[in-house]
């Protein structure tokens, strides 16, 4: 990994410039609803932490043989836990929805001679793959397929 | 028109006497056609002359006269002041340094632009090979070849989404928005031959990777330049680039 680009970039003034007062947050950056918005965006990486240490948990039940899994199984039907599954699936809703919402404008102008298709058909494609998932998962969870 | 009155709200600092930037209240009487930057104008010209900001174009071109208002970065010249209550706060951009009173330091900016080789670079000894290089001496450019690039060209450096930037505000060090928009700017442009050497700098420490994609620096860019559509085409090519350098020999880095 090569080094910083940029290594005086926004540093500190050094003596015998002028003086300067350190960079300032906004006094009302809080109130700013998009502000809010991203910073609930990043909170769910909270929710993630604690979906992937519960995954870990399963599995690890499920290693440890039937009985353990039953229990586990038996503890998931907590009303805690089915609150917290509750919340990590309106947060991957959330996110989800945003990241779609951002995916169309990163993709690049061209690869060589291919062009991606238009903004709205990759939107669009991302939420035909995303139900189309969801409700193949579903059907195979409930048993009606596999 | 009748005028209103509203509270503006100013962040002043004085370096030879403010340990810390302060608030300071005027009572303005505003017409109702006012931009932000007429309020501020309104205050150095008839309030106090002590007041320190940068304007100058007054429409939009210059990328002078940016301004937190009401904790929104804003380019004051193009803000209506009616779109705010009767107070309205001014402070300077946010993740600058204060120089005074609305002023911000723009040195570790500047360092950020020049670092990404912001110009058309060429390999010299094979300039005139080149398809599109014409009797003119110079290269031609179709209509859609300059669509590719037009848009991330349009910045005019307000330097508003590096004060909208939350990686900016935690890594003061991150290249930032308009820095890496320019440079993508250059790297698709088809004249250009430095594209290899700018996806080097790219990959570096504290640039296109550092960008969490908030996409906070698009929202509040009063130019349309989506710079953080820049920034995450930008990694693609950084990657691929760093790809494509595993399996295939380098080209020699154009001229600056």
């Amino acid at each position: 990994m090569a080094g910083p680009a940029h290594p005086e970039a926004m540093a500190p003034p050094t003596p015998g410039r002028t003086r300067t007062a350190p960079p300032q947050m906004p006094s009302t950056w809080w109130s700013s609803p998009r502000i809010r918005t991203y910073l609930l965006f990043d909170a769910t990486g909270i929710i993630y932490f604690f979906v992937g240490f519960l995954a870990i948990k399963i599995v690890g039940q499920l290693g440890e043989g039937p009985i353990a899994w039953q229990a586990q199984m038996k503890a998931l039907e907590n009303p805690i836990y089915i609150v917290f599954h509750v919340i990590s699936l309106i947060s991957v809703i959330f996110v989800a929805v945003r990241f779609f919402r951002l995916f169309p404008k990163a993709q690049p102008p061209a690869i060589g001679p291919a062009k991606p298709p238009p903004g709205p058909v990759i939107h669009a494609g991302l939420y035909v793959v995303w139900l189309g998932l969801t409700a193949l998962i579903s059907l195979a969870l409930a048993g009606v397929i596999l | 028109m009748s005028t209103t009155e509203k509270t503006i709200v100013i962040s002043r600092f004085d370096p030879d006497q403010d340990e810390a930037p302060r608030k300071q209240e005027y009572k303005v009487p505003c017409d109702p056609s006012w931009k932000v930057l007429d309020a501020v104008n309104f205050i150095k010209d008839e309030l106090d002359s002590t007041v320190s900001h940068r304007w100058s174009c007054r429409m939009a071109v210059c990328g002078s006269c940016g301004m937190m208002v009401n904790g929104e970065p804003k380019l004051t010249c193009k803000t209506a002041l009616d779109e705010y209550g009767d107070r309205v706060e001014i402070e300077p951009l946010a993740n600058f340094p204060v120089v005074r009173d609305l002023v911000v330091e723009l040195d570790g900016f500047m360092h950020k632009f020049e670092s990404v080789k912001p110009w058309i670079k060429r390999v010299k000894e094979r300039a005139e090979d080149m398809e599109n290089f014409n009797e003119k001496g110079t290269y031609s450019q179709s209509a859609e070849e300059l669509g590719q690039f037009k848009q991330f060209s349009m910045c005019i450096n307000c330097m508003l989404c590096y004060s909208a930037c939350p990686v900016v505000a935690n890594e003061p060090e991150f290249l930032g928005p308009a820095a890496i928009a320019l440079g993508h700017r250059y790297n698709l442009d088809t004249r250009d031959e430095g594209t290899e050497e700018r996806h080097e700098i790219f990959r570096g420490e504290g640039t296109v990777f550092s960008c969490s994609y908030a996409n906070e620096c698009s929202e509040v860019c009063p130019k349309g330049v989506d710079p953080a559509a820049a920034v995450n085409q930008a990694k693609f090519g950084a990657v691929i680039d760093w790809a494509k350098g595993l399996v295939l020999p380098r080209a020699p880095h154009a001229a600056d």
